[in-house]
């Protein structure tokens, strides 16, 4: 949603609308972490009333679809992309390899037996 | 020989006491498992990297050292103003005296 996104660009990868809402995404639910997980723990707590968990699981449910940590998607930083990632270097088997192979990537190199 | 139960429970509130642990017998669910976990909000956030500062933001934060350098692409973009403005094809000048003829009157 637009009126989370910050003002001037803050990124420094390669910028796609998909990598502008997923950055936008991970800050909003930065932000609402600590508000998710205090209704979590009242959500879960059975000493709490019955009442108070329930109005606590309304709550939860209607905060913004940006606050949930399931719209996160790694993607590639070279990119953009969002399928076959690797997460230990942020890039997708493509970029990964082009850049592996060019030796930009520290400590990788091809192997072969 | 068997234990009273509520001997047993003794023996593990005094064991809870003594390692500072909670004394929850009937393991009734508090919900703590939620509060012990981290917060994954910050390392979620540094993903992507952060935008690096260009020639302008360089020229700002040195010019007060006396130190300049040369923006190759503002310069293009002046030079092609410059160009424009010479064939009479430039932005018009602002208009002035405020902003009284703005827009249509009703």
């Amino acid at each position: 949603m637009a009126m989370f996104r910050a003002k001037k660009l803050d990124l420094g990868c390669y910028v796609n609308i998909g990598v502008i809402r997923d950055h936008t995404k991970r800050k909003v639910f930065e932000a609402a972490e600590p508000e998710r997980q205090a209704l979590r723990y009242m959500i879960r707590n059975t000493t709490l009333p019955q009442r108070t968990r329930a109005m606590a699981q309304l709550q939860l449910a209607q905060m913004h679809a940006y606050t949930r940590p399931t719209q996160i998607r790694n993607r590639c930083i070279m990119s953009g992309k969002t399928r076959g990632i690797l997460r230990d270097f942020k890039m997708s088997r493509f970029q990964f390899r082009i850049n592996a192979l060019q030796g930009n990537i520290p400590g990788v190199k091809k192997a072969s037996w | 020989m068997s234990i009273p139960r509520a001997r047993l429970l003794d023996l593990m509130k005094a064991r809870c006491q003594l390692f500072s642990t909670t004394f929850n017998p009937d393991g009734i669910r508090t919900g703590n498992k939620v509060l012990r976990q981290r917060l994954r909000g910050p390392a979620l956030v540094q993903y992507y990297p952060g935008r690096l500062p260009g020639i302008k933001e360089l020229r700002q934060a040195f010019a007060s050292q006396g130190l300049d350098c040369i923006d190759e692409a503002e310069e293009d973009r002046l030079e092609h103003i410059e160009g424009l403005k010479a064939r009479g094809k430039g932005a018009p000048k602002k208009k002035k005296g405020g902003d009284t003829a703005k827009g249509k009157k009703r």
